[in-house]
């Protein structure tokens, strides 16, 4: 029973990164209606920039600092395809473009950095913050569901409380109409783009040295911060952060349980089917009616 | 005193010219009303004007300045407001959220209640909850608030009643008697060449006539035949 405990509480600091990860995962869908299969990717890319440039001798603190600027470049990148070719598509279309630029972003990610060429990730916050009923909890999942917490308010108040909230969900919705009476509409989807570019990177920095050193091992956890967003319903912040973190202890659980463990990757993708089965039993109920 | 001025204005959909060559002139206190059969090519204009396509040649001046190669939002900046066709209200804002994305202070959200007063229980409404009246209401409040110099608007009338119709055609009267340089886009001719000032006939992306609305007004059968062509 405590082995399991211990496992669960293990598995909060990947469940934080999930919940981080999804809440930009709806983030970036309500304000630039894209479901973003790269995000990632786009994390995994400064991630590995503070991995080469430590490597090569940059001390910490500068190499994560250029790791989230990559990070930035990496997303506004992606930012500026999605809304100079991509604004007036529909939603299926954007989230087809980025599944092919993710696939993109990994061949080049893998060759640019070797493949399973294993290289060394720091661990940013080693350490364990607190014991609680017996158990170690980290500064790292402290840390990341203090992140997830603390984005998810911002957020919040950013879209409820501000004229630029006001702007940017006029722009999810209709980006041509809020451009028609003056919304500064690829300044504030750039901004988006930037500002879940430094998120995912450092959610990713944290997460890192916990999974499998490659390339598209990290970029592919896209899938539990998909699956986070689709607790949140790709609308709330909270459950989606929720929903991420209890993925991951979810995740950490199985770990533990015999016969289970080597099926925890699969967790996501069954959270995933849970969710979709239960949204098209309301469906259907609402077709009989 | 606004003026816009198109000259020779050519607009392509997928590489193939919609509108052609056409020159127009607008300002304010004046309705310039365009006419045409569907397909003529007078959302494709209104959309060229307005940045939502770029144009393929000529010129759009707004009070001598010229337009036509900047984006949508910097024409905004110009003076333009564009009231697209399809009533295009932000649906998960509510009305109060719609004037307030426009408006460039609170007074020109209370300007927007005074103009439709039919839109002030209804502040706190989701827009996409709002009926068809209402919701077009709320997309010429919105733009106004952005206090433009030239307004363009289209098809104002499609799928509304016609007391609505009328209740709207009145209300861009007198925005245009207050100063505004108005462009009405309308499937109904007669009601748009009653309350309009000058008339624009479209055909095949050309126009075909540059005259007085009361010209046409008084005579059916000429707006009749400019519609088909001289063939029919």
């Amino acid at each position: 029973m405590n082995g399991l405990l211990t496992s669960a509480v293990a598995g909060l600091t990947a469940g934080g990164a999930y919940g981080l990860l999804g809440v930009c995962a709806v983030f970036t869908y309500r304000l630039v209606a894209v479901v973003n299969f790269t995000s990632a990717a786009i994390g995994t890319a400064g991630t590995f920039v503070l991995v080469v440039l430590n490597e090569a001798g940059i001390p910490l603190f500068p190499a994560v600092l250029c790791g989230l600027v990559a990070g930035v470049i990496a997303g506004v990148a992606i930012g500026l395809v999605m809304t100079k070719w991509f604004a007036e598509s529909n939603a299926s279309t954007k989230a087809a473009v980025t599944v092919a630029l993710l696939v993109g972003i990994v061949a080049i990610g893998l060759r640019l950095t070797g493949g399973q060429h294993p290289h060394h990730f720091p661990d940013l916050f080693s350490g364990s913050a607190m014991r609680l009923a017996g158990v170690e909890l980290t500064i790292s999942s402290l840390l990341t569901i203090g992140l997830g917490v603390a984005f998810t308010i911002l957020a919040d108040v950013l879209l409820s409380r501000t004229r630029m909230g006001l702007h940017l969900r006029a722009l999810s919705e209709r980006p041509m109409a809020a451009e028609l009476i003056g919304v500064p509409v690829q300044f504030l989807s750039i901004l988006v783009w930037g500002i879940t570019g430094a998120v995912t990177a450092f959610s990713l920095m944290i997460i890192a040295p916990q999974r499998s050193p490659d390339f598209m091992s990290l970029s592919l956890l896209v899938v539990p911060a998909l699956a986070a967003a689709l607790i949140g319903l790709f609308r709330s912040f909270w459950m989606t952060l929720i929903g991420g973190i209890l993925i991951g202890v979810v995740e950490g659980m199985t770990s533990v349980i015999g016969g289970l463990n080597q099926y925890r990757g699969a967790v996501p993708f069954l959270i995933i089917l849970a969710v979709m089965l239960w949204l098209q039993r309301g469906a259907r109920w609402d077709e009989a009616r | 005193m606004s003026r816009m001025v198109v000259s020779e204005l050519r607009v392509d959909r997928v590489h193939l010219p919609v509108v052609r060559e056409v020159s127009l002139s607008v300002e304010s206190g004046q309705i310039s009303v365009l006419l045409g059969a569907n397909g003529a090519g007078k959302t494709t204009l209104l959309e060229g004007l307005s940045g939502v396509i770029p144009v393929a040649g000529g010129k759009i001046e707004v009070d001598g300045h010229e337009i036509q190669r900047q984006r949508p939002g910097a024409r905004v900046g110009a003076g333009l407001a564009h009231v697209e066709q399809g009533r295009t209200v932000f649906r998960q804002l509510t009305t109060n959220e719609n004037l307030r994305a426009g408006a460039a202070s609170a007074s020109d959200v209370k300007k927007a209640y005074e103009l439709f007063p039919e839109l002030l229980p209804r502040r706190d409404v989701l827009a996409g909850l709002l009926s068809g009246g209402e919701q077009q209401m709320l997309v010429i409040a919105r733009a106004l608030a952005g206090r433009p110099k030239i307004l363009l608007i289209d098809e104002m009338s499609a799928g509304l009643a016609p007391t609505i119709v009328r209740r709207l055609m009145t209300t861009v009267r007198k925005l245009a008697d207050q100063g505004l340089a108005v462009v009405l886009v309308e499937q109904f001719a007669v009601l748009a060449l009653a309350v309009g000032n000058r008339a624009y006939v479209l055909r095949r992306g050309k126009i075909v006539y540059d005259g007085a609305c009361a010209e046409l007004r008084d005579a059916p059968d000429k707006l009749h035949q400019l519609y088909l062509g001289s063939g029919s």
